[in-house]
């Protein structure tokens, strides 16, 4: 069934192109109203903070959006490994990609605080309970429960993913050993 | 990165540990003497002391005088350059601190699987028990989160794989003690900014099991590499 998009969502897209278009800094309650075609009451309505609580949900409406399209990217992968190799390789791509974050980084990146504080421990999870059918699916070390291999696995593919450190994520031979060795050395069954 | 024989390493804890306590990190351009030493890390401590109580960004000079017990005059002459030079010094000073406690619980580790878990657990420690770290996540978080974020979570890493590195020289070979390293500092990080509800990182057990499952075997075999 088709669905209305409500005005929130409206404004929140709205919200995101004009931020796109002139930058966290030169976009104002006004420039959002104009763009989403509502009235400035309509817009306090929804946002009774103005400027920072729109600016936030648009951080959080986008960071959501990055992890949905990631999910779907990640979705026809079959083996844990191919899983985690494709995983950090796109998600890595995806952010430095990303317009608009990379621009916010550069210009105003405190922007970003409240929603990577409040979506840290969501995200954790999401990635763990995407990463648990394959730990299911798959054959595990003796004593390695599935929970706890799952949350291992989100923290780390989360922490390498936006900071790689001395890794190179675009060369899929050192992704390869990342996930090899950092990732999965404890969680795979010793080969014979 | 180098690694360190067991002569050499003791050596480099001591020549950190004395910088920390000659306070050589926040060391001026010019000679200073005793006292002035002293001074410096009155005002440094008053100053966390502040951010403790309010945060960095309510924190004036003189909120740091009342803190420290001196006139507004004698904080110019003894860290001159106003209050953003007390906030590098405090943060600099701190940064010492830090790792100079890292080092004495990692340089009392007789094997790789100690210098790791102690390395963690007196780094998880020494963080939540800073009151002025504590406030800051609480009221400023951006101050601390922009650090470990993004970008300049590589130039933390790089900073912290540095320290740590040569410690584990001791059982690795440098590229690979860097990556124990690098995997290490992840480790810390994920679980202060993004609490777990089952691992405590303060508690050595904890942090035992969770490495011996997890973290050593893919350490193992990057020795065995080394071997074969």
């Amino acid at each position: 069934m088709g669905q209305v998009p409500d005005t929130r969502e409206q404004i929140t897209a709205a919200g995101y192109a004009c931020i796109a278009r002139f930058g966290p800094t030169r976009t104002s309650v006004e420039d959002v109203a104009q763009a989403a075609g509502v009235s400035r009451a309509t817009m306090y309505r929804y946002f009774p903070g103005g400027r920072a609580e729109l600016i936030d949900a648009v951080v959080t409406w986008e960071y959501r959006r990055f992890f949905l399209a990631l999910y779907e990217a990640l979705r026809g992968a079959e083996t844990l490994e191919e899983v985690m190799e494709r995983g950090l390789m796109v998600a890595h791509q995806a952010i430095e990609e990303h317009e608009v974050l990379q621009m916010i980084l550069r210009t105003e990146p405190e922007i970003l605080e409240p929603a990577l504080s409040a979506e840290g421990q969501p995200t954790r999870e999401l990635v763990a309970e995407f990463l648990t059918p394959y730990l299911e699916r798959h054959e595990l070390r003796p004593g390695i429960e599935v929970d706890a291999a799952a949350d291992f696995l989100a923290r780390m593919v989360l922490s390498y993913m936006g900071s790689p450190g001395q890794w190179n994520l675009d060369d899929p031979i050192q992704v390869a050993e990342l996930v090899e060795v950092e990732l999965l050395s404890g969680i795979m069954p010793i080969s014979s | 990165m180098r690694s360190l024989t067991p002569r050499q390493f003791s050596s480099y804890c001591l020549a950190v540990d004395s910088a920390v306590r000659s306070n050589a990190v926040v060391v001026p351009l010019r000679p200073v003497s005793a006292p002035e030493v002293t001074k410096r890390v009155a005002i440094v401590d008053g100053a966390l002391a502040c951010i403790a109580a309010k945060g960095l960004r309510l924190t004036t000079v003189d909120d740091v005088a009342r803190a420290s017990g001196m006139s507004r005059a004698t904080l110019y002459r003894t860290i001159p350059g106003g209050r953003e030079a007390i906030i590098q010094a405090t943060v600099e000073t701190e940064v010492a601190r830090f790792f100079s406690a890292l080092a004495v619980a990692m340089g009392a580790a007789n094997t790789l699987e100690a210098a790791l878990v102690d390395g963690i657990t007196s780094s998880a420690r020494w963080l939540s028990n800073s009151p002025a770290l504590t406030t800051l996540l609480e009221v400023e978080p951006w101050v601390i989160m922009q650090h470990v974020s993004f970008g300049q979570m590589d130039r933390a890493l790089a900073l912290a794989v540095d320290f740590t590195g040569p410690f584990f020289g001791r059982w690795l070979e440098p590229a690979q003690a860097a990556r124990a390293a690098d995997w290490a500092v992840r480790i810390v990080t994920s679980y202060l900014s993004n609490p777990s509800d089952t691992i405590d990182l303060t508690d050595p057990i904890q942090v035992r099991d969770l490495l011996r499952q997890f973290v050593l075997p893919g350490v193992h075999a990057l020795q065995e590499r080394n071997r074969s």
